[in-house]
């Protein structure tokens, strides 16, 4: 009896342990002045966060890859924003052929899918092989997934058709309702799925490795650059990436909650000044 | 020419004809409604002239104007919907405003106006809202305060009292009459609930399996209806199925009875003809035995059932195996006891005469 007991709790610990371990050292590592031949750390120090934010390269590869996660979830959006709308609208029978093209990018291995946009746009008129844009152009669609669920999902919570047909009858052309009307109540959903693509571009290797290269370093590349000379300064970069990451989840947590708190109506009232605005950022 | 015209509009999904040859004129001002069952095709009917729908066949003309192509965005045609759809991200005060704001119109007459309608339809405090704050009669208001904010050609309501409890459904229903009335708007209503239609419109289009059945004023709809369906599905009647034996006297037969109707029927009638005899119960005057009664048809029955609807008391009766339904003043209820025999009548002017081959 009592071994059955302490079960679940020392599963719960293991996963904990197996969860969060490397992830402490990691933090641990990156503020120990060496930590190679002790069970210890031989003091702490904050020389590598020092060394890392001194290396001429940080700016400019923290600058790629926020330029190229944001344009990613720029594209990501424009382009998955009017398509998602428009077959929840129209072509309701076309749902689980979208559903399945969002979700192929799973299955396809990143090194596949970069050696396959480097074959096939290497030639021809569109010279966009190793070059940022086409960088972009495979994350938005190695991303797909997270971008497409978040918004289907905010679709298919409110009532786009009836929603749509109003705008119309009150003279609103298509963009317009798009823009003013269902634009501001899936704007959680393109959110959080605009923050998920974030998050996994920025710490992104393989597709910016085979794709670009050292053409344009991003953080990801400096950061394995420093595994190869000083686990420390390494493991600095990787705290900082992983605070870009979480921060960027407790966004998406934090908006996600508000989208819940907005749609049982417990929002604090606005002035009819504001009330014909977008609800953008009106938190 | 009328305002709002369908001439011969024809809509088909797939295999499934959802309206067929309809032709409906409505004037300028007029409040028409779609009274069916669901499925008839009677909110399509109103989805094409709003332009959600393409007709297959046949024209909708607004002003002499064939509006048949024109998107609905350009049709300037008010809409309230059943389920409200009013804008969640936007305030009572913005959804009113949203439809000014889309034509352009000038901050002041954005202001002025919407104040205007929030006040017609009774919530000038409510501006600051959001939809999810109101209740479901208030939505509704701002709905239809939204739809009339842009002052459009025609307004067009779909089942916009269904999804509210009985209460408010009544009291809304007379508030859009008094709205409509007072604004002068041409409307088309669509509703499954006869009580609504009759209560409140100008005339009632009744649709059945995608075609008219009737047009008429709501009184006209009751007292007279044309067909079968329309005496059915119209309030409650007893039907006295017989043979007509003498058209120009008005006699027709029933089991081992005579029942004398309205004389001179129309040409389409035939002595000989099997024939349906309606009559509301309301018409029906119910007496204890030996009592004197008034009206051409008398018969005798035994009292089955008594039921409390209301002002009314409805009597289930039974003349034989034939089952009749009779209504009295509620406070005449002491006079009645189950299982008695009475005595009825009704008078030859409250018989509805309709061919048994109509389905």
């Amino acid at each position: 009896m009592k071994q059955r007991n302490l079960l679940g709790p020392a599963s719960i610990v293991l996963f904990l342990v197996y969860m969060f371990l490397p992830i402490l050292a990691t933090y641990v590592f990156s503020i120990a002045v060496r930590w190679d031949r002790s069970i210890l750390p031989e003091g702490l120090t904050l020389d590598w966060y020092r060394t890392a934010f001194q290396d001429r390269w940080f700016l400019i590869v923290f600058r790629h890859s926020i330029t190229i996660s944001a344009a990613s979830v720029l594209v990501s959006t424009l382009l998955v924003v009017p398509t998602a709308y428009w077959v929840h609208l129209r072509l309701p029978r076309a749902r689980p052929l979208l559903n399945l093209i969002t979700t192929l990018p799973f299955a396809i291995p990143a090194v596949v899918l970069a050696l396959g946009l480097i074959k096939l746009y290497g030639q021809g008129p569109l010279q966009l092989a190793r070059t940022p844009p086409m960088l972009v152009l495979a994350y938005v669609i190695f991303t797909l997934p997270f971008m497409y669920r978040p918004v289907a999902s905010s679709l298919e919570a409110i009532d786009i058709r009836r929603l749509t047909e109003a705008s119309q009858s009150l003279g609103a052309s298509w963009v317009r309702t798009l823009v003013e009307v269902i634009f501001p109540n899936i704007l959680p959903g393109i959110l959080s799925g605009g923050l998920l693509v974030f998050a996994t571009i920025f710490g992104e290797f393989t597709l910016a490795t085979l794709l670009v290269g050292a053409r344009y370093k991003t953080f990801p590349m400096q950061l394995v650059y420093y595994t190869r000379r000083d686990g420390r300064i390494a493991s600095a970069y990787s705290v900082i990436s992983f605070t870009v990451a979480w921060a960027t989840s407790l966004i998406i947590l934090w908006i996600t909650t508000w989208g819940t708190r907005r749609s049982s109506g417990r929002r604090s009232p606005v002035g009819r000044a504001g009330g014909g605005a977008p609800a953008g950022g009106k938190a | 020419m009328s305002y709002l015209e369908l001439e011969s509009v024809a809509k088909s999904y797939g295999a499934i004809e959802a309206v067929r040859n309809f032709n409906l004129s409505v004037e300028k001002g007029e409040f028409v409604s779609l009274l069916g069952p669901s499925g008839c095709g009677k909110t399509t009917t109103l989805r094409m002239i709003a332009g959600f729908e393409q007709p297959d066949h046949g024209l909708v003309r607004l002003a002499g104007e064939d509006i048949t192509a024109v998107p609905p965005h350009q049709r300037g045609m008010g809409m309230v919907f059943q389920a409200y759809a009013l804008f969640p991200n936007m305030t009572a005060w913005g959804n009113v405003a949203f439809g000014l704001r889309v034509s352009k119109s000038s901050q002041e007459v954005i202001e002025g106006r919407t104040e205007e309608l929030l006040e017609l339809v009774g919530l000038q405090d409510a501006g600051g809202k959001y939809p999810a704050e109101l209740s479901g009669g208030q939505q509704q208001r701002v709905a239809l305060a939204r739809a009339l904010a842009i002052e459009p050609k025609v307004l067009l309501l779909d089942e916009p009292l269904s999804a509210l409890d009985a209460v408010v459904r009544v009291s809304l229903r007379q508030e859009i009459r008094r709205i409509q009335t007072q604004l002068g708007i041409t409307t088309v209503y669509v509703t499954h609930d006869q009580e609504e239609a009759l209560s409140i419109s100008d005339r009632v289009v009744v649709m059945r399996q995608a075609e008219i059945e009737q047009i008429g004023t709501p009184i006209e709809i009751y007292t007279s209806p044309r067909t079968h369906f329309v005496a059915t599905f119209i309030g409650t009647t007893t039907q006295f199925k017989g043979l007509l034996e003498d058209r120009t006297n008005g006699c027709v037969r029933f089991e081992d009875q005579r029942i004398t109707v309205s004389p001179d029927l129309p040409s389409e009638f035939q002595n000989g003809d099997r024939v349906v005899v309606f009559v509301r119960p309301e018409a029906i005057e119910v007496a204890r035995p030996g009592e004197n009664v008034e009206g051409e048809n008398q018969l005798t029955a035994r009292l089955e059932a008594v039921t409390l609807l209301g002002p009314v008391i409805r009597l289930s009766l039974k003349h034989g195996e034939f089952g009749l339904l009779a209504d009295v003043n509620t406070n005449e209820r002491s006079r009645f006891n189950r299982g008695e025999e009475v005595l009825i009548s009704f008078p030859a002017e409250a018989c509805r005469v309709l061919k048994e081959d109509e389905s």
